[in-house]
């Protein structure tokens, strides 16, 4: 079926619901509302209030309260109603949750919803991309679909895992990316995906940027530019990362998320530490730099990489 | 939603005192139990044989060992800094405590985490993080499953006036009484927290907390083992019947400092003389003396119970060093919590 | 983008007062390249004469006012196309997008450095990088400069050839002797078609093979022709009054050619025995020097082995040599019908230092018509 990005989760949620009793949602405004981007909408008619729960707004409770549901043997998925709200309910996601499996042996299967991204003049508190956060925390997973297909298959990929895994679901993407999605149940692996292929240099990227990357290679002519999706941020399919980077010998990272220690520098690492033999070029980074998100068009569009600034440094590079 | 546990005919229905002789003992044995370990974990310490640094809950025995007394097999407790106690009654045995302490493989914490930050998931328990708050949430995350699940179980978690000041307490209180969940809260009002006073750490009553929840609010005197036991028991069922989480203030002393580091100078003298003179376990010793019991070879049994623990604990293996990257992250099908001890009476395991 | 933007230059006022000025000479013409402030021509005022400097870097395209012209302050006197600005601002939009790019502008190291996979590649291909024509930036070699490098000489880098052996005595003295002649004699060669058949039915009839015929035949006509049977060495030409024919022999390992002394004197038959004779001893090793030396025309007859033509290399200080390669069964037209002959092409390899075109053809045409006309009367 044809669906956005946006109704590919909310179909992902709907196929969890109906499979598995153990699963239900908790957020705010995610039942009576249908959630601040209607994605849960219809959900709490179709399963009730006890498997679609609205909270008071307490981030702590709904991450922690998730993981307590969880290791006496539920199925729980969380929402931060934006992916910057994350910081609020910080210390359970990386103190508890995180560390849980390590020490006691006891597992937490949470899955905690990051509506995240730019471009909506959301302005700083309403445009983050924190998933840096979580890589650097030991214990916890993170995915990042950019697509309709990916986002419901991560999503149920996600939940059955048997740890705290954190979906980064791009606002932008919502309503702007549609494609086919299977019906039913479905799993992604956690693995990066190939857009498309090439051999003179590769884009490394995830999320919103993957279509950015993807306009900006349509506008070289006839260049052999390869555009790999990672989808999964941890664990970074390192395979996948460093065949890309041996094969074309040069590498453009696009980040959405701010430059310093965003997930393109443990990418860049790691081709330098472990494919420092095969690269014909500098790894290159386009990325935000490190501010807060403007709220002004003209700033916010200054700042997010765009189509010409990732064409720019491909060009370039491609020269070198 | 059942009222009745689907253990146990007798309990609920039983007329008080709750509490038969051989509870009573128990009751003592495993105060007796928590203080021996302590003690034998703080000579170690003193010795150079623990890492790191060491707690202990010195005269609050009654208060975690009493709470955890009124739980069922199914229950589940979020112990804290001062609860060696609940660890002991849900049947961690000394041996595992002490190994836990020494960093050894076979501690309850394979050395992954120390000290009090211990917790046997197989018996229901959830160790602790140090973010004093946080077990108060996963409680009420536990509760919010047994009652979205229509389950007779309710989870208990302490904590003392320290934690009541962090914002996670807060949000899982009151989540749990707009939820009307099944959540026992035992607040161990020990006087200090590291070196604040109680009265620094709340500008009301502490019980006005749980009036500014909407929740039951009981007083108890916390070095009063069976009080605290009959308190706890009247919150279970309580929550049981769906009228959602108890908020038990147990005054009590914290008789050593915050750690074994720390001397607490910030302690005036009079108050723990004032203290010692209600030491929960002579308190209840004298109770069982009274009724004919031979206390002195509880003790006894209780010093050689952890006097062999101690020894064997120090013989056992450090953790294999090439361990220590293993299971950050879980391989398979998770294990729901366990189910632990319920050495009450009233429960028919 | 901007495109390329067209200046004027203006004529400035060079005073307070001054309100003309006048052309004075144009040291650039439309089509030169001007330099910001390099002077592009000489004004004079009622005041002072100076040199106008351009007020761009780009190419002069239009004068607007020639010399000896007189014009108002402020006047436009020429049109300079500049690519300044475009440079410019190219180099801005690069400065903003590397900056906010995060990285460090692309410079590509000391000349002669590589990266790690083109080191890599050039050593696994073979490639020479020092042949290797860079495309990147800075005329840096990449890496699919080293494949296109590897790509061209693929079969010579692949081609691995076998041990070389030692060439054999005989080898290097036949190959030296042939190298001193093709390099001394202006060797040109010269070919006939000779109708056999009168060859053949002979041969069968005295029982030979075709060459001591036409040994005989060519001993014969090289009477006719003597400046044929001759030496030349360097500027001195020796004509011989007898022939001392050379016959060619493929021997074990090389070849050996033993020589006929005055064969003219020989018949037929006298011939053929000597041929085979000497052939025989030839293969067996057991020639003297002197049966080697002072021979003055050879015949070659590589022809039992089916080639038809060749350009045998004359053996020094010798004028020419005869080739005779194989006879043929060959469709010929004779008086208007095609008819199935015996054919065989004569070539003669002559030397131009000692003779020319002409004496080589006639000799070649008085040898067919003896061939072919053998036996008649």
């Amino acid at each position: 079926m044809q669906l956005t990005y946006l109704e590919a989760i909310s179909d992902g949620l709907r196929c969890a619901l109906r499979e598995d009793d153990r699963v239900f949602l908790l957020g705010e405004d995610i039942g009576v509302m249908g959630g601040a981007f209607k994605v849960t909408a219809g959900l709490l008619d179709e399963f009730g209030p006890e498997r679609v729960i609205d909270t008071p707004i307490s981030e702590e409770m709904i991450v922690g309260g998730a993981v307590g549901a969880a290791i006496v043997g539920m199925r729980p998925i969380c929402e931060m109603q934006f992916a910057d709200f994350v910081a609020c309910g910080f210390d359970q996601i990386v103190n508890v949750a995180g560390k849980l499996h390590y020490r006691l042996e006891l597992a937490a299967p949470i899955v905690i919803r990051l509506p995240c991204g730019g471009g909506v003049s959301g302005g700083p508190y309403h445009s983050a991309n924190p998933e840096a956060w979580f890589l650097h925390a030991p214990g916890l997973k993170v995915v990042a679909p950019s697509t309709a297909e990916d986002a419901k298959g991560l999503l149920l990929a996600a939940l059955a895992d048997p740890n705290p895994v954190i979906f980064m679901e791009h606002k932008g993407l919502y309503r702007r990316v549609r494609g086919e999605v299977p019906e039913g149940p479905y799993e992604t692996p956690f693995e990066a995906r190939t857009v498309r292929d090439g051999d003179d240099l590769v884009v490394i990227t995830y999320g919103a940027m993957v279509h950015a990357a993807a306009a900006a290679i349509e506008q070289l002519d006839g260049a052999s530019v390869r555009l790999l999706d990672l989808r999964s941020l941890e664990p970074l399919d390192e395979e996948a990362i460093l065949a890309a980077a041996r094969e074309c010998s040069k590498v453009v990272i696009v980040d959405e998320a701010n430059y310093t220690c965003a997930i393109g520098a443990q990418v860049s690492a790691l081709i330098a530490e472990r494919a420092f033999e095969d690269l014909d070029g500098p790894i290159i980074r386009v990325a935000t730099p490190d501010v807060p998100i403007p709220f002004a068009p003209e700033l916010e569009r200054a700042v997010l990489p765009s189509v010409e600034r990732i064409r720019a440094a491909i060009t370039e590079l491609l020269a070198y | 939603m059942s009222t009745l546990p689907t253990t146990g005919a007798a309990e609920g229905t039983r007329e008080g005192p709750y509490l038969e002789l051989p509870d009573r003992v128990s009751l003592y044995r495993f105060m007796a139990l928590q203080r021996a370990v302590e003690e034998r974990g703080l000579s170690l310490y003193k010795q150079g044989r623990v890492p790191g640094s060491y707690y202990d809950g010195r005269g609050q025995e009654a208060t975690c060992v009493g709470a955890t007394y009124a739980l069922n097999a199914a229950d589940t407790v979020c112990p804290l800094i001062r609860d060696m106690g609940a660890h002991l009654v849900r049947g961690t045995t000394p041996l595992a405590i002490l190994a836990h302490y020494l960093g050894r493989a076979g501690g309850v914490g394979r050395g992954r985490d120390g000290n009090v930050h211990l917790g046997e998931a197989s018996r229901g328990v959830v160790g602790m993080t140090s973010m004093l708050a946080d077990m108060v949430v996963v409680a009420a995350g536990m509760a919010l499953a047994f009652k979205l699940r229509g389950e007779p179980r309710c989870s208990l978690a302490f904590f003392g006036d320290g934690a009541t000041s962090v914002g996670d307490w807060h949000e899982a209180v009151n989540f749990a009484a707009i939820e009307r969940l099944p959540l026992i809260l035992v607040l161990e009002l020990n006087g200090y927290a590291y070196s604040t006073p109680s009265a620094a750490q709340f500008p009301v009553h502490p019980l006005a907390r749980a009036t500014a929840y909407g929740i039951h609010g009981e007083p108890v005197d916390g070095n009063d083992v069976e009080a605290v036991f009959e308190v706890t028991r009247q919150a279970r069922e309580r929550a049981l019947a769906g009228e959602g989480p108890t908020l038990i203030a147990a005054k009590t002393m914290r008789m050593h400092g915050h750690g074994a580091h720390d001397d607490a100078r910030y302690v005036p003298a009079e108050l723990l003389a004032k203290w010692e003179a209600r030491d929960p376990l002579a308190r209840q010793r004298g109770r069982l003396v009274e009724l004919g019991v031979d206390v002195a070879a509880i003790d006894a049994a209780v010093a050689e119970e952890v006097a062999a623990a101690a020894q064997a604990a120090l013989a056992m293996p450090a953790p294999d060093a090439a361990s220590a990257t293993v299971g950050v992250y879980a391989a398979s099908e998770p294990t729901p919590l366990g189910r632990g001890e319920a050495p009450w009476s009233g429960f028919c395991s | 983008m901007a495109s390329d933007t067209r200046v004027d230059v203006l004529l400035p006022s060079l005073g307070i007062s001054v309100v003309e000025g006048t052309i004075v000479r144009w040291r650039k013409q439309p089509g030169d390249a001007v330099v910001y402030e390099e002077p592009i021509c000489d004004i004079a005022t009622d005041k002072i004469e100076s040199e106008l400097p351009a007020p761009a870097t780009g190419t002069l395209v239009e004068i607007l006012v020639e010399e000896g012209e007189t014009v108002d302050v402020g006047t436009a006197i020429a049109v300079v196309l500049t690519d300044q600005d475009r440079a410019d601002a190219i180099a801005a939009r690069q400065e903003t997008v590397l900056d906010t790019a995060y990285g460090v502008p692309l410079a590509p190291g000391e000349p002669g450095a590589v990266s790690p996979v083109v080191a890599r590649l050039a050593k696994d291909l073979g490639v020479d990088l020092a042949q290797v024509n860079g495309t990147g930036a800075g005329g840096r070699i990449r890496k699919q400069d080293v494949i296109a490098a590897a790509d061209q000489d693929k079969v010579a880098a692949r081609y691995e050839p076998p041990p070389p052996v030692a060439l054999s005595h005989m080898r290097r003295s036949i190959g030296a002797h042939m190298k001193r002649s093709l390099d001394t004699a202006a060797t040109v060669t010269s070919w006939i078609e000779v109708d056999f058949s009168a060859i053949e039915r002979t041969r069968m009839e005295i029982g030979t093979t075709a060459l001591p015929i036409v040994a005989k035949a060519t001993l014969q006509t090289l009477g006719e022709f003597p400046d044929l049977n001759a030496w030349v060495d360097g500027e001195r030409f020796t004509r011989h009054e007898t022939v001392n024919l050379g016959i060619a022999v493929a021997i074990e390992g090389g070849l050996i050619v033993p020589v006929i002394r005055s064969a003219e004197l020989l018949s037929v038959l006298e011939l053929g025995s000597a041929i085979r004779e000497l052939a025989g001893r030839a293969r067996a090793g057991e020639l003297a020097p002197d049966e080697l030396a002072d021979g003055t025309f050879t015949i070659t007859n590589p022809g039992q082995f089916g080639t038809v033509m060749a350009t045998p290399v004359i053996s020094q200080p010798q004028v020419a040599i005869l080739d005779v390669e194989a006879i043929v069964r060959r469709p010929v037209v004779v008086d208007d019908e095609i008819v199935v002959r015996s054919i065989c092409i004569l070539g003669l390899s002559w030397d131009h230092r000692a003779l020319d075109g002409a004496i080589a053809a006639r000799f070649l045409g008085a040898l067919r018509r003896r061939l072919e006309s053998w036996g008649a009367g």
